[in-house]
């Protein structure tokens, strides 16, 4: 590898390629712990052009590699198992704010809520609000397709992008976009958004600028009873609501965000906890809030309380948008789901997720996107204990189960990665699962880009042909 | 009224299942013979350049609504299902299948979702690639695929919806969407203005029009009229500006408020966006763009259909 180390030094600048092992350390996991892959080294290009170069040089050498943002992951994507990780984090200049237009064309090192500060003096923000805002970046958003409490009533990344230029494994570059009638064409930006860095590295993405809300109803509903918020939430979605975010906490959670640095004042003796948000013209506004209101008293809560100023919204915000962070005080891993299942299933999974946590012996901490459908029940544990380690495998690959027979999704936000790639084969036929490799390809003939993840390899039958008849191919590679 | 010159001695399909479907297709791929797609059959002067030979494929027989839970606001519907069906059925529970194209509700499911149509509710309710959560589809060879699926939110495998979303048929016959729905408004006005675009005193009304649009109180869905089309609906010529408000009671108000302000403005029937819509859907515009001119694209077609069978030419790309 040594004289490729030297081109990309020379295209990148020495300390920007990163090769000791002690220097690699931190590039060797994501945000979710139990999952280590060691890169074969790291480089760091800091413009464009460096990215293009670098890409064309591991297209000579016929090299994978997989492309990293900030490593807030939560599904093993971006780790790179003794190959080459491109990291595009010095990638972070806002190119343009167009406040008439409403768009901005950002790097994909940009961090999500550096662009919501930066359209602020226009009254603007970027809709989608991971909870790892203060640190993901966009060009990790577009790969993931990432979600966030505010999704429920603005959409999900996809229906934020307006364009991307993309640099494929290849080293061709290309724009991409949704064609608008009466111009036709395939949505290769649909597409490429939640591709999780396998069809290419995106160079700069446009993305839509929502403005802010004129008037905003924050919302916390106390229930004695997780049956009772579940309800509430079936009930809310059903009378045609469509809250700005509707988040369910239960008493695990609610446990561990009040013992940590992020507590937000939520009831320690309830069994769940809603918080609601309504937002956008002042004028219906109350009319929302009190329906909501109603609606929750109707499904059992003790209390609803309205925050009175932005102060405490903030805080009632801080203690969600940190719980997967206060729950990480609780033991040394944390084992996440991500399943979306109908929303008038809610109450009955719920029970059945605790009836199973039980039966296991493990601790679940549930707190979600519950105007989705979107689970995260999380559950702290040590790795380091094979009997708990077991149950807790037992238990999720349970859950999993479950959630897939009630027509759910094994993933609503955080992407399959590595994590979910062993559950791909339940939800998806042979054909299905071949289709998508199909589409790998035809972005990414060489099967270069983050390879090993999303779909399982043997699941793609030219890719196993080709296997067979050239045993360098990818699909060994990958196994 | 078809241009598309499906000539009467090639024969028309008519599958009535889905596997039905996908046997046809295998048939049409290994003998290679060219496909039209066809709906109810709105789509079919849609041009581009054209293969005389291209034996017609009908997907109406598919219809019919397959899963439907109000609670969840979510739908799933064969591909001939029209929308007047999918209407009827969703009215019923205070919802709304929030596609409202150009065009009649004859339109099915599967030509609205297959050519992306938009309409005049776009900006407020989505876009199709914005309202398919999932669907099911028969590629160029005649294997049956599905991407996405039944609930609100899913990045769950490669995103093989939104490649199928406006493809108008050229990688894969859809047999199957899954929509989200919308409630419907709790309060729902439709105005007619009295607002002239050629009127050079009403320019500032309608620079305040545009900022209605974009503001908190946006309405439902503007449309700015021809003089034409007021005289086709039966409104008086100088009312050329349609808005329709939907929400809260105490929402409407506000929005009302804020449209008289702009001028006369006086009650219309929510019926009349039916034949706003009929109206815009009169003449699609061929693509004589070669819409698969890049590397991307073109592997994507070779792919999904190696033998280029689907829908040949509707793209604007070369026959041989």
């Amino acid at each position: 590898m040594s004289p490729l180390v030297e081109h990309l030094r020379d295209i990148v600048g020495a300390r920007h390629v990163l090769e000791r092992p002690t220097e690699l350390l931190v590039y060797e996991s994501d945000a979710l712990p139990g999952y280590r892959k060691r890169p074969r080294l790291a480089v760091f290009p800091g413009t464009r052009e460096e990215v293009i170069a670098v890409v064309r040089a591991l297209h000579r050498e016929g090299l994978p590699f997989v492309a990293r943002g900030a490593g807030t992951g939560l599904s093993g994507g971006a780790l790179a198992d003794d190959i080459v990780l491109l990291g595009l984090q010095r990638l972070r200049r806002i190119i343009e704010i167009n406040p008439v237009e409403r768009f901005a064309v950002v790097e994909p090192g940009v961090v999500n809520a550096t662009l919501s500060k930066a359209a602020e003096p226009y009254g603007l923000h970027y809709a989608p609000d991971p909870s790892s805002q203060s640190a993901c970046t966009i060009g990790g958003n577009v790969a993931e397709n990432a979600g966030g409490p505010h999704c429920l009533k603005y959409g999900v990344t996809l229906n934020h992008v307006l364009g991307a230029t993309v640099v494929l494994a290849d080293g061709t570059v290309q724009p991409l976009a949704t064609p608008r009638p009466p111009e036709r064409g395939y949505d290769l930006l649909g597409a490429f958004v939640g591709s999780e860095g396998c069809f290419g590295i995106a160079l700069d993405v446009t993305v839509r600028l929502t403005p802010n809300p004129e008037g905003v109803r924050t919302m916390l509903a106390d229930f004695p009873s997780v049956d009772g918020a579940a309800r509430a939430t079936s009930a809310i979605i059903a009378a045609g609501i469509v809250p700005a975010a509707l988040e369910l906490m239960d008493a695990g959670t609610i446990e561990a965000v009040e013992a940590s640095i992020y507590a937000a004042g939520y009831p320690v003796d309830a069994a769940a906890v809603l918080l609601v948000e309504v937002d956008g013209a002042e004028a219906g506004l109350d009319e929302d809030a009190r329906e909501v209101e109603r609606l929750c008293t109707e499904a059992g809560a003790r209390r609803v309380r309205v925050a009175h100023d932005d102060a405490e919204r903030a805080r009632l915000w801080q203690g969600r948008k940190k719980a997967f962070g206060a729950m990480g005080r609780l033991a040394p891993n944390l084992a996440v789901q991500d399943a979306v299942v109908p929303r008038t299933r809610l109450a009955p999974i719920l029970a059945a997720i605790a009836e199973i946590g039980a039966r296991h012996r493990v601790r679940i901490c549930n707190v979600f996107h519950a105007g989705d459908g979107n689970l995260h029940p999380n559950i702290p544990y040590d790795a380091a204990d094979p009997d708990e380690d077991a149950r807790v495998h037992a238990a999720m690959g349970e859950i999993m189960e479950l959630c897939i027979a009630e027509g759910g999704s094994i993933t609503g936000e955080h992407g399959v990665g590595l994590d979910k790639l062993h559950h791909m084969e339940r939800l998806f036929t042979g054909d299905s699962l071949d289709a998508m490799c199909r589409l790998r390809d035809a972005f990414d003939p060489g099967r270069r880009a983050n390879p090993g993840k999303v779909v399982p390899a043997h699941r793609c039958r030219e890719w196993l042909a080709a296997a067979g008849a050239d045993d360098r191919g990818a699909v060994a590679r990958e196994r | 009224m078809a241009r598309w010159p499906v000539s009467a001695d090639r024969p028309a399909y008519r599958p009535g299942s889905a596997d039905e479907l996908a046997a046809l297709v295998r048939d049409a791929h290994d003998s290679r013979t060219p496909l039209r797609i066809a709906g109810r059959g709105g789509w079919l002067a849609a041009g581009g350049p054209v293969r005389t030979d291209a034996a017609r494929l009908d997907v109406a027989l598919l219809a019919g609504i397959v899963e439907y839970v109000p609670g969840d606001l979510t739908l799933t519907a064969r591909a001939g299902t029209t929308l007047a069906e999918l209407d009827a059925a969703t009215a019923r529970h205070g919802q709304w299948c929030p596609l409202l194209p150009f065009g009649d509700d004859d339109a099915t499911l599967g030509a609205v979702f297959a050519t992306a149509s938009a309409g005049p509710f776009t900006r407020s309710l989505g876009a199709p690639r914005d309202l398919a959560l999932g669907l099911e589809f028969v590629d160029g060879t005649g294997r049956v695929a599905r991407g996405g699926g039944r609930v609100v939110k899913n990045v769950a495998g490669f995103d093989l919806t939104r490649l199928l979303v406006g493809s108008w048929g050229t990688l894969g016959v859809i047999t199957e969407v899954t929509v989200r729905l919308r409630a419907r408004p709790r309060v729902d006005e439709t105005w007619a203005l009295a607002l002239d675009p050629a009127d050079a005193a009403a320019s500032r009304a309608l620079d305040a029009l545009d900022a209605l649009e974009r503001g908190p109180l946006a309405p439902l869905a503007i449309a700015r009229l021809s003089e034409r089309a007021c005289a086709a609906l039966a409104l008086p010529h100088d009312r050329r500006v349609l808005a329709r408000l939907g929400g809260n009671a105490s929402f409407v108000a506000a929005a009302r408020a804020a449209l008289r302000a702009l001028g006369d403005a006086e009650r219309s029937d929510a019926a009349i966006w039916s034949r706003v819509r009929a109206l815009g859907g009169d003449d699609p515009a061929p693509s004589p763009r070669n819409a698969l001119a890049d590397p991307v694209s073109q592997r994507i077609k070779r792919l999904s259909d190696p033998g280029h069978i689907l829908n040949p030419g509707i793209l604007g790309e070369p026959l041989s």
